[in-house]
């Protein structure tokens, strides 16, 4: 008689598949669809490009040696726990071998009238039994955190891996899909500590040990219920084959009905714009279907095994008692507490077999799981070491040199030059223009500076120093950047202007708000400062964010300032907050400005205009209208019209100007 | 509920029932069924414990050579117990699986009924939370916790019956755990759905940081924050890790007490039941096979016992999470069908009549007054934040629009069945938002089937109009390249053109275009505006725009400042007047004629505008 709740040989049915298991449910709109939307009946010729771009899940091998090697550095740390545990799953399988025995001592004293073997053997089973539940719950619990730990430090290696992977690896990923890799991947792998598949390995000792205890009790009846074994094979090996296609579909169908019902929520104004509420919900019910048929499979398979196994577990009881019914006349050795001890045994046996289909499951998705995550590490595309600090260069210190680009060559794709052979030298303390059409690789020279990229060829120096030759970190910290698309953090106003603060200096974000001329504009919202960025910044205009970017590049009060001025979407009234805020940020600092305003080309010293990734001229703005190259030709253009809109600008900027006053800090 | 609307008529999702004993009573034939299944089984399992004390007491009493009729009976009975095991799994699960899908489909069909203000209230992130935790919830409790309770009490009616014949007073003896068995269970099942909640929260943080972290990782790089951002991702990892053990202690602590508690009620069996069997049934104790099948019935009660506390939480927790679903269901949909048939066709004359709106407090819209007539195009332009694109959303009756205040061929849009406004009045938004599917799906987005001829010629027609063709034909697939989520393989300005190229297709009788502009060269905006005034024939064009060359190309120019109408008029009159327009107008041909300049150079690498 099983002391422990076994739900595989109980009558109760336990539900397949989810067990109460985490989900990481996305919070992001793009975030959960590594597998997206359904390609609907009918998609001929979009199907194959479609299931490439699903990622339908591949189920491999169960086990794989090399992937189990790989993960092994990351569980090192814990073996001792992992030993521990492994070292209480021998020691209870052997103790669960010994329980029928004594079961059977039990009731063999009982019978023939022993009342002190009766409390003898009463007492050893209960402290057997109660021993084997604190066994394995220690048991449990030191499996647990082997695997929570190994796993959580698994997930830390990753993020640090994502954190020096090259801008070229995240200009072509999804970021969505690198998220699954450090949440659900890894969570995939940690199911095997945490479903107790390496109780598997009990199990197996178990079973050796049932057969070896029953063949020593009684050859013939031990013989007779192995019969029955080829009978489970066969229901086991049916069943597996289909149940696992079936936990297949509900893995794939689970992560699309999501990613479906993720995007029809974000893309919820699409739709209703269109009226296209039918054809979608037409579509998610295709899905819907799927999703419902493939666990309805499930439930039967499950079902059928479950079932199944207590059949034949009830057949072999049945059997053995038939046998023992017919032989028992002419042998004596058959005795009751003999059958109580056989019995025991057989619900013994099966019970890890009706376990075997869903283990068998949780491996497989943990090797595919730790095969996504080893594809993922094994990526070639990282960010290259930084050399040993040199000294700077004597140039520097004779020319005041701040940024300088010898015959600088880069692609991003092989064979598509974006920059060709750029030279040019920015001096401390000068504020230099970058000018030319989009595409021109204006932006490019920034990335570079930064070494967000590596150079195909040629030199960059950042204060004298060749930019390969510092720290990355170092060498960021010296700037401060506006990005023409500017990125907003989840938080509030103030954490975002201190981004590089953990707690941010109230009095200092005010400050560089209100030198940017919009801290009346910030402070008029609900919150003030404290007021909540939505993620990415959903909440605020364009304006408004590049506005934040100014505030954040004074608030960091670097000696370079990159700034890239954004192009369009930005309305005249923002756009002269941003004049005044550009004069505020650029104010003592070296500063090289990507510029599409007039207004923002006079501001500066020099100016360096690019022409198909090539410097075409350098100068100062006189120099270049002397030259009557193509900056005077544009300048000339300009000029004539800005003179037009001059005065609106300035009484814009005045009432600017007024409005932030008006709202003291 | 309103389920009137001439969207709802061929969607089977609104006929569903949307409540849980609604839900309940759709499904109770199976459940009836199932019951008789589950009673069946119990029966089996009872005749079973019954045959092997026949058997045993046959094999150990004078008449081994009986043993054959039990034996058969007992194989002929773990047949039936298969079957009807089976097949009340197969009928109460998949009632609840059932259920599952129905309120599922109900929750997109709500959802699509649902506007801005409903959508202010609840995240994306929390919609999901309760389309996927709540929901599977709710399919337990209609599945499996239903299974479970009338097992239960089948499961005790079976073997109670066996043990009390037995002998009543090892019954009572072998129960005296029970009532600790079910306090246990139950308050280590609240517990434990108390910590996965928990620990699924920390998980939805870990992948919010992380998800943050790598969406801005040019920003991380340029501001060297990665140790900050280190500091971020390891307080979260930690406290993953943290709620994992946590939850793994309950989890891991509740099966041993369990264990252990049903293991003290099967000792008190094995002794007062041994005693009895030393006295023999003579003696007022029991017989060998009465033992036997005692012990058997006792065995099929341990797993119920456990479950009736379980059972008990997950009923508790499907009706919670109804209670969280419900509040989608419930929701009221601000926007809803007009009273009037649909009319067969419109000429797409739009007048705008004191039109208002405001998003709380804050007024954005204030008494508009404009008028279109059928073919003509009117631009509305203003600064940021001057309420275009509110006035945009309210004509398509994206957002409430007020009663009588936007007709359509002089009717109220209010008035008319939603399907019938937003069919005839194309609205293209300022977001270019595309569908992870393919270039061709999201052309042909209004189209019910993309495949067809006609359908791709229409695609590639609207293409070649938003200047996009090209560069979709130039894509690693073509037309069939997957988009990515939200369009990551493309540029700002190919997925912009896409989305316009979808508006294209649509061919309402107004088009609302907000800003389609925003993102492309000044060359490729001048082919789209030729495009525009091209549909401008055949259709009322409204256009947003911030850009004064896009307008003027216009019939007529409404300027927006502060949600009111500060200038009306022809491009010629407005520029003449000097007023904002003005300013705008000369603000901009300056900066357009810089361009013109630029445009000598040649197109940019494909691609670098999404790299840069």
């Amino acid at each position: 008689m099983s002391a422990e709740p076994t739900k595989s040989t109980g009558p109760v049915e336990p539900e397949p598949v989810e067990p109460v298991k985490p989900v990481a449910v996305k919070p992001t709109d793009d975030a959960a669809q590594s597998v997206a939307l359904s390609a609907v009946e009918g998609a001929r010729k979009a199907a194959g490009t479609l299931r490439d771009f699903h990622e339908e899940e591949r189920l491999g091998r169960a086990y794989d040696a090399q992937l189990l090697g790989r993960l092994w550095p990351f569980m090192r740390p814990h073996a001792k726990f992992l030993y521990a545990s492994l070292s209480m799953i021998l020691v209870s399988a052997g103790l669960n071998l010994i329980r029928p025995v004594v079961m059977g001592r039990l009731v063999a004293n009982a019978q023939d009238d022993h009342p002190q073997g009766l409390v003898r053997y009463g007492i050893i089973l209960s402290v057997l039994v109660v021993g084997m539940q604190l066994l394995s719950f220690v048991q449990m619990y030191t499996m647990q955190i082997a695997g929570a730990r190994s796993m959580a430090d698994l997930r830390a290696h990753i993020f640090e891996f994502m954190q020096r992977l090259e801008l070229r690896y995240y200009d072509r990923t999804p970021v969505g899909r690198l998220v699954t890799r450090a949440t659900n991947d890894v969570d995939a792998v940690g199911e095997l500590f945490a479903s107790g598949v390496l109780n598997a390995i009990g199990d197996l000792v178990a079973l050796i040990g049932i057969v070896i205890m029953m063949m020593i009790l009684d050859v013939r009846m031990s013989l007779i219920a192995f019969g029955a074994l080829p009978v489970v094979g066969v229901i086991v090996w049916y069943v597996r084959g289909r149940a696992r296609q079936a936990y297949r579909d509900i893995r794939v169908k689970t992560a699309r009905l999501n990613a479906f019902l993720n995007e029809q929520v974000s893309g919820m104004s699409v739709v209703q714009a269109y009226a296209r509420e039918k054809g979608m919900a037409a579509e998610f019910d295709s899905i819907n279907v799927e999703y419902r048929e493939a666990n309805k499979s499930s439930v039967f398979y499950e079902a059928v095994l479950d079932a199944a196994i207590e059949m034949v577990g009830t057949v072999c009881i049945a059997s053995i008692l038939w046998w023992a019914g017919l032989k028992r006349v002419s042998d004596p050795h058959i005795t009751f507490p003999l059958v109580v001890v056989f019995t025991q045994y057989i619900k013994q046996f099966f019970e890890p077999v009706s376990l075997l289909a869903t283990r068998y499951t949780v491996l497989q998705s943990a090797m595919s799981g730790a095969e996504r995550i080893f594809q993922l590490l094994d990526e070639k595309s990282l960010e290259p070491e930084g050399k040993p600090t040199a000294a700077a260069t004597s140039k520097a210190a004779v020319d005041g040199e701040a940024v300088a680009l010898d015959d600088v060559t880069f692609s991003y794709k092989k064979g598509v030059p974006v920059l060709r052979d750029v030279s040019f030298t920015v001096k401390k303390g000068e504020r230099v223009a970058l000018v030319g059409a989009t595409g021109a690789g204006k932006t490019t020279v920034t990335s570079l500076l930064l070494r967000l990229y590596e150079l195909d060829r040629g030199h960059a120096r950042v204060l004298g120093k060749d930019i390969a030759s510092y720290d990355r970190r170092e060498l960021r910290d010296l700037f401060s950047v506006v990005p023409q698309d500017v990125f907003l953090f989840a938080g509030t106003v103030a954490t975002n202007v201190a981004m590089s603060d953990d707690t941010p200096d109230l009095t200092r974000v005010e400050q560089a708000l209100a030198r940017v001329g919009a801290l009346d504009l910030f402070l008029r919202r609900p919150g003030g400062l404290e007021a909540k960025v939505d993620d990415r910044g959903a909440n605020f205009s364009a304006g408004e964010r590049q506005l934040l970017a100014f505030a954040r590049a004074l608030y960091k009060d670097t000696p370079l300032l990159i700034l890239d001025e954004a192009t369009a979407s930005i309305d005249s009234d923002t756009e002269s907050r941003l004049q005044s805020a550009l004069e505020a940020v650029m104010e003592g600092r070296t500063a090289l400005v990507i510029a599409h305003r007039l207004s923002t080309i006079r501001a500066v010293d020099r100016i360096v205009v690019f022409h198909r990734g090539r410097v075409i001229e350098t100068g100062s703005h006189d120099e270049l209208l002397a030259k009557g190259g193509v900056y005077a030709r544009l300048y000339r253009l300009q000029f004539a019209v800005e003179e037009l809109a001059k005065p609106v600008h300035q009484e814009e900027a005045k009432v600017a100007g007024i409005t932030s006053n008006s709202f003291p800090t | 509920m309103r389920e009137t609307s001439s969207i709802d008529a061929a969607d089977p999702a609104a006929a569903f029932p949307v409540t849980l004993s609604g839900q309940f009573r759709r499904h109770l034939p199976r459940y009836v069924a199932g019951t008789a299944v589950l009673a069946t089984f119990q029966l089996a399992l009872n005749r079973i414990d019954w045959m092997s004390k026949a058997a045993i007491d046959a094999v150990f009493g004078g008449t081994p050579e009986q043993v054959t009729r039990p034996a058969v009976f007992i194989l002929c009975l773990a047949v039936v117990a298969f079957v009807a095991r089976v097949s009340s799994r197969w009928l109460i699960f998949n009632a609840g699986r059932d259920a599952e899908y129905q309120l599922r489909a109900l929750l997109l069909h709500r959802l699509h009924r649902l506007g801005t203000a409903f959508y202010r209230t609840m995240s994306a992130g929390e919609i999901m939370s309760r389309s996927t935790g709540d929901l599977q919830q709710v399919r337990l409790l209609l599945g499996f916790g239903i299974l479970n309770v009338i097992n239960v009490a089948l499961a005790f009616a079976s073997a109670l019956q066996v043990m009390v014949k037995v002998s009543t007073k090892l019954t009572l003896v072998s129960f005296v755990m029970l009532p600790f068995m079910v306090v246990i269970t139950r308050s280590f099942s609240r517990a434990m759905f108390a910590r996965t909640r928990t620990n699924q929260e920390t998980l939805g943080k870990l992948s919010e940081v992380l998800q943050t972290n790598l969406a801005g990782v040019r920003i991380v790089r340029s501001f060297a924050l990665e140790k900050r951002e280190r500091g971020r991702f390891d307080k979260v990892n930690g406290a993953y890790l943290d709620a994992s053990l946590a939850l793994a202690r309950i989890r891991g602590l509740m099966g041993p007490l369990v264990g252990a508690t049903s293991a003290l009620g099967v000792l008190a069996f094995f002794w007062y039941g041994a005693s009895l069997l030393q006295r023999g049934p003579d003696d007022g104790g029991i017989s060998r096979g009465s033992f036997f099948a005692f012990w058997l019935a006792y065995g099929r009660m341990t797993w119920p016992m456990i479950a009736l506390g379980f059972s008990i939480s997950i009923v508790q927790r499907g009706r919670a999470g109804y209670e969280r679903l419900k509040q989608i269901f419930d929701a009221i949909p601000e926007v809803t069908d007009g009273p009037l048939p649909e009319p067969d066709d419109f000429d797409g004359a739009i007048s705008v009549r004191g039109l208002s709106f405001a998003y709380g407090d804050r007024k954005v819209v204030d008494d508009v007054s404009f008028d279109v007539p059928a073919g003509k195009s009117i631009a509305i332009v203003g600064r940021t934040g001057a309420g275009k694109s509110t006035v945009a959303m309210l004509l398509a009756r994206l957002l409430p629009t007020p009663s009588k205040s936007v007709l359509i061929d002089g009717k109220d849009v209010c008035d008319l069945p939603l399907s019938a406004v937003r069919k005839a009045i194309g609205y293209a938004q300022q977001d270019a938002f595309l569908f992870s599917t393919t270039v061709a799906r999201n052309i042909g987005f209004c189209l019910d089937d993309a495949e067809s001829d006609d359908a791709v010629r229409r695609i590639r027609e609207a293409s070649r109009e938003a200047q996009v063709l090209e560069e979709a034909l130039g894509l690693p697939e073509g037309f069939e390249t997957v988009v990515g989520e939200r369009g990551v393989q493309l540029s700002g300005g190919q997925k912009q053109r896409i989305a316009l190229a979808r508006a294209l297709v649509r061919e309402p009788k107004v088009l609302v275009l907000d800003d389609p502009l925003s993102a492309v060269d000044a060359k490729t905006e001048s082919a789209i505006l030729d495009a525009v005034e091209r549909q401008a024939a055949a259709r009322t064009v409204v256009l947003i725009t911030h850009r004064v060359a896009a307008a003027s190309r216009c019939d007529q120019i409404v300027v927006l400042d502060e949600g009111r109408v500060l200038e009306h008029g022809t491009h010629d009159e407005l520029v003449d007047a000097g007023g904002l327009y003005a300013k705008f107008a000369a603000e901009q041909s300056a900066k357009s004629e810089l361009d013109a300049v630029d445009v000598d150079d040649p197109a940019p690498v494909p691609g670098t505008e999404a790299l840069a």
